[in-house]
């Protein structure tokens, strides 16, 4: 059961900042894929929810000042019929493309995914690997946060309760550069994350630049690998490196035991799969 | 996809893929299940469930909430007839097995985590689910015992009996001595399966009211109507005092076999005079229904060069949970399937199921024989491996034959085709796969089986059936029997129609219900077509017979010349003398010929077998078949990918193919869960996998496209010749996934699941021996 909560439905994100601002702290709800689920088993008991449903202007993909944008209404579902995606954040697509099954990337919104601070979220990793940036909205302002600062703790971010999450942008992306994502799950439809790996980077002259290594559901938030990144940046990255980068990514990590799977098998699949998506990355660029 | 062989020429609507008769329905919503009924004054009803595995229930409050506005009652153990939960298998023989006493509701000893403590009925579910946070009870925790091994250590908790064996089996044939003396090698493994759900579509619902005669009427969703005496013995009432009207099931797989809410549905209406509406959420069903059965299974096999196996050392042991429902007849189906479909002259068995506080374990799709198979085939690799020979070729000099003797000693009643469907599935795997990926490797896997259709022969199956024609010549079949979403009353139509000579759209099946269709018995045991299949044949031969001789007598023909078809009545080789089934029928009921008929088939009837040889015969027939799986499994992370997926059965004669097809496909897809992914983990007794998100049946984009290959021996105990299905395409599926991995990887994963981490921990394991 549900428990019994008040229900708003504003029209305007003006109008839903503005409910937000109350003392209360109601909850904002999207596709509520994540927060339902919650409520239903009594993790959550919100007094007052704020339905983002109706919102006009949430629900866009936009390509400005060098950057992708977007909206924080935007589903799954949209990010795979878009060219700019496809082109700007091709480990995004892979993202979405194995998240959740199809009825859930028809509702779930991106927002909703980064807002909800789960370490297992499948499109923080390719995000965080682009360098996004989240736009936090609230009654009276407006911040613009990079997506790698944006968790502070298990299911714990800088919002605060009368910001809404408006929109998620990035850079653009270019030749020299690739973008990949892998979700390793127990099953491959409708799956928690075991261990997702999200590789972006750029080859020029041969050397690496620009690596991102964003792994998720291997810690209490999604994490860069910096030292990991740190060892291939300007490297000539063979075989031997790689692994070492990949080995050094599986020390970062801190993964825990769970119904899914062990500590241990998490960081030898970061080893492993970090392994081979900057190999992959880097045999394509070559 | 669907290949059908020997091609149907005799029958015009038997081995037909004709439209069920429930499709419309399902299709358009039309089909009422037991969760749709409802009644004016209905009442909503919960149960508590006691959040702890072994404990004490010290005292018990309800009073607080039969206080709260809106409930109509709560009822706790003192509350009930001091009389015990119906959980022993329905037998006409009253067959008993030992009993351990589960009260209705808790009284003192909590066994199990989420044993039911007490019943609400309220106003609404609303309301009932307050009440249920009103009441007031203190456990105290008493020491569990979890694990079956740990389980029979001297000083154990006692969870019951005096040293928590519930149930002990042996089989004994030959002389294992000599025949591991004989051998030139012998291979000795373990091999491990998990708890698993049935996780039907459809939770656990029913709808219970007593009626002007005082007769407790329950509407609900199960697999056996005829739970009904039990379910009055319970309560106290008499037998004729309770009446089970079935409803489409939406899923059973043995889940719904025991009685699930309407013992609890029983008792509030009969409290509260008023209807009573149970449903349970999907929490309630994974802590309400009893699981499949863990076991833990040594093999010990002799064999010679040639790979002629001299002798087989078999030792089970079962988690039966904290009661003991039917494990022991689980445990009587794994033994008698413990050498498989192979000739196995000198045979030692011994198996144990043994109580935990572990949820409690029952029937689940394969019933035992399924577990035994996931040990048998799994040895007959490594066997062939150890031996250096092929596998199917050490499997072929193995292979039982048709005429020979099963383990049991008893003549084996049909043919056997395991030959023809391991070639077959092996066959249609064609060219083996690319691999997808440079650390996929490719491997594939077979598994045959022999597995039961019918219930337990000292059970003294029945079933009956009556068919009747009405005099606009459309045809009606009643019977009890419970159509479990395999087309089970569909197949009853198709069986009339043919020997009536009408269409399937001409008849309509009334099902399921205990006071006024004909008692046909369970829908488990691979048994409803067998034996329900057979009372509906009979009727209808009985019913032609007498349609015939009045035909015959207008045609001035003998009987034996006429035959019936396509809503007509003819003389064979000269059809223009006919006339339309209706006439026909008109002129029977103008004569007063009866126009109906009731039958009962029996089973083969016998006496227990001998407990200390396990010889003799416990089972009416078997089906024999076989699945063969290729898959690419990633060493590096340990995903298995299941690429081709086909089953091969000998099912006797289809009755309609695409039924068949619908339980091959259904059983390669809950034996791939079974493999790879399906755990119902428990820690301490309480379950760790509570929900769908934990616990992981393969998904669509999990299943690759199943084949099915119908292969049709017409040598079943069934109607024309059918073995059953159901079960059987289940049996083979997980161990031949085990099988292919293992070929795969080169290592073998002796647990299921095949987890993505125990194929890395093996290939580790491997490479640790290796370097
Ligand atoms: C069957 C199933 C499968 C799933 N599979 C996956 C999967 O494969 N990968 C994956 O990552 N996730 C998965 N999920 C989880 C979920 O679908 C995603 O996290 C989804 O993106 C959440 O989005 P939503 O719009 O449904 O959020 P909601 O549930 O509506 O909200 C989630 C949280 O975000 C907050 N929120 C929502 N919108 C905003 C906003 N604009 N600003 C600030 N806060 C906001 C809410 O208050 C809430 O705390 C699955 C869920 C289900 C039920």
């Amino acid at each position: 059961m549900l428990g019994e909560f008040d229900l708003e439905i504003p029209d305007s994100i003006e109008e839903a900042l503005e409910l937000l601002a109350a003392d209360d702290a109601p909850a904002p709800l999207a596709g509520g894929t994540n927060m339902l689920v919650d409520m239903r088993a009594g993790g959550t008991r919100p007094e007052r929810v704020v339905s983002l449903a109706r919102l006009e202007g949430v629900r866009w993909i936009a390509e400005r000042d060098g950057r992708i944008a977007v909206g924080g209404g935007t589903t799954v579902s949209d990010l795979l019929q878009d060219e700019r995606i496809a082109e700007h954040g091709a480990s995004l697509v892979g993202a979405a493309r194995v998240f959740a099954g199809q009825m859930v990337r028809n509702t779930a919104t991106v927002a909703g995914n980064v807002a909800y601070g789960s370490p297992a979220a499948d499109l923080v990793p390719p995000l965080m690997a682009l360098d996004a940036g989240v736009t936090l909205m609230s009654k009276s302002a407006s911040r613009t946060v990079p997506l790698a600062d944006y968790f502070t703790g298990y299911r714990q971010t800088v919002r605060k309760p009368d910001e809404l999450i408006a929109e998620i942008s990035w850079p653009k992306r270019g030749a020299g550069m690739a973008d990949l994502f892998y979700k390793l799950a127990r099953r491959k439809g409708d799956a928690i994350t075991v261990t997702g790996v999200a590789v972006s980077l750029a080859l020029a002259g041969g050397k690496c630049a620009g690596v991102r290594i964003a792994l998720g559901a291997v810690a209490p938030v999604v994490m860069r690998a910096r030292k990991a990144e740190a060892m291939l940046d300007g490297q000539a990255p063979d075989a031997a490196l790689i692994e070492a980068a990949a080995r050094q990514a599986a020390q970062e990590c801190d993964p825990i035991d769970d119904v899914r799977a062990s500590a241990e098998y998490r960081r030898h699949t970061v080893h492993m799969l970090v392994r081979r998506l900057v190999g992959q990355a880097v045999e394509h660029l070559r | 996809m669907t290949q059908q062989s020997p091609a149907n020429v005799e029958f015009r609507q038997v081995g037909k893929a004709l439209t069920r008769t429930d499709a419309p329905g399902k299709t358009t919503g039309r089909t009422p299940y037991a969760g749709d009924y409802a009644m004016p004054g209905m009442l909503h009803a919960k149960v508590l469930r006691a959040p702890a595995a072994s404990a004490r229930l010290k005292r018990i409050d309800a009073s607080k909430a039969r206080a709260l506005e809106g409930v109509a009652c709560v009822l706790t153990g003192p509350d009930l007839p001091d009389r015990l939960a119906p959980t022993d298998i329905p037998g006409q023989t009253g067959q008993k097995r030992m009993d351990t006493g589960q009260p209705i509701l808790v009284r003192d000893r909590v066994r199990y985590f989420g044993e039911p403590l007490a019943l609400i009925a309220a106003e609404t579910r609303d309301i009932a689910e307050k009440a249920m946070e009103l009441i007031d009870y203190e456990l105290e925790p008493v020491p569990g015992v979890y694990d079956p091994e740990a389980a029979l250590r001297p000083g154990a908790p006692i969870v019951q009996g005096k040293d928590n064996v519930v149930a002990s089996q042996k089989m004994r044939k030959g002389d294992i001595g000599k025949g591991f003396a004989a051998a030139d090698l012998i291979v000795e493994s373990t091999y491990t399966s998990q708890f698993i759900e049935h996780a039907f579509l459809e939770p656990e619902v029913g709808l219970a009211w007593v009626d002007e005669n005082e007769v407790i009427n329950i509407r609900v969703a199960t697999q056996v109507i005829e739970h009904f005496r039990g379910i009055a013995d319970a309560i106290g009432v008499p037998h004729n005092k309770v009446r089970i009207r079935g409803a489409m099931v939406g899923g059973g797989f043995g889940g719904k076999e025991d009685v699930t809410v309407e013992t609890y549905l029983a008792v509030l209406a009969k409290h509260t005079m008023r209807p009573v509406r149970l449903e349970f959420t999907r929490e309630d069903s994974f802590l309400g229904h009893g699981k499949r059965h863990p076991f833990r299974m040594t093999y010990k096999t002799g064999v010679k060069k040639d790979g002629t196996i001299t002798a087989l050392e078999v030792r089970m042991l079962a988690d039966a949970g904290a009661y003991v429902f039917l494990s022991p007849y689980v445990l009587l189906y794994a033994a008698v399937a413990a050498p498989g479909p192979y000739r196995v002259d000198n045979l030692f068995v011994d198996g144990k199921a043994v109580a935990t506080n572990n949820m409690f374990t029952s029937a689940f799709r394969g019933f035992g024989g399924a577990q035994a198979c996931i040990a048998y085939e799994q040895q007959m690799d490594e066997v062939a491996a150890a031996l250096g020979m092929d596998r199917i070729e050490f499997r072929r000099r193995n292979y039982l034959k048709t005429g020979e003797m099963l383990a049991t000693g008893v003549p084996i009643q049909s043919a056997v085709w395991t030959e023809e469907c391991v070639d077959r599935a092996m066959a249609a795997l064609g060219a083996p796969s690319e691999a997808p990926h440079p650390a996929a490797r490719i491997g594939r896997g077979v598994a045959a089986y022999q597995q039961s259709y019918g219930r337990i022969t000292w059970l003294h199956d029945t079933s009956e059936c009556w068919v009747g024609v009405e005099v606009d010549g459309t045809v009606v079949v009643r019977s009890g029997v419970t159509d479990i979403g395999a087309g089970q009353i569909s197949a009853l139509g198709q069986i009339a129609a043919e020997l009536l000579g009408v269409g399937l759209d001409d008849v309509v099946i009334y099902n399921s219900d205990s006071a006024v269709t004909p008692l046909a018995g369970t829908t488990t045991a691979t048994r409803a077509l067998y034996m329900t299949g057979n009372a509906c044949r009979m009727a209808a031969a009985t019913l032609r017979e007498r349609l015939v001789e009045r035909a015959a007598a207008s045609f001035g023909v003998a009987p034996g010349d006429v035959d019936m078809a396509g809503n007509r009545a003819f003389v064979i080789g000269r059809p223009d003398t006919s006339m339309p089934f209706v006439d026909l029928v008109k002129l029977c009921a103008a004569d007063g010929v009866h126009r109906s008929e009731l039958a009962i088939f029996r089973a083969p009837f016998t006496d227990p077998i001998d407990p200390e040889t396990g010889q003799g015969q416990v089972h009416p027939d078997y089906t024999y078949g076989a699945h063969a799986v290729e898959v690419a499994v990633d060493i590096e992370t340990g995903e298995v990918t299941v690429l081709k997926s086909i089953g091969a059965h000998d099912v006797g004669q289809a009755i309609n193919p695409a039924a068949v097809e619908g339980q091959i496909e259904g059983g390669a897809a809950q034996g791939q869960g079974y493999a790879l992914s399906e755990e119902m983990l428990y820690e301490e007794g309480r379950l760790v996998t509570p929900s769908f998100s934990e616990y992981l049946m393969p998904t669509s984009m999990d299943m690759p496209l199943v084949q099915s290959i119908i292969l049709e021996s017409r040598s079943g105990l069934g109607p024309f010749g059918a073995k059953g299905i159901g079960e059987p395409s289940l049996t083979p599926v997980a161990p031949a996934i085990a099988n292919a991995v293992a070929d795969a990887i080169g290592t073998r994963v002796f647990e299921l699941p095949i987890t993505p981490e125990r194929v890395v921990n093996a290939i580790g394991e491997k490479q640790g021996v290796q370097t």
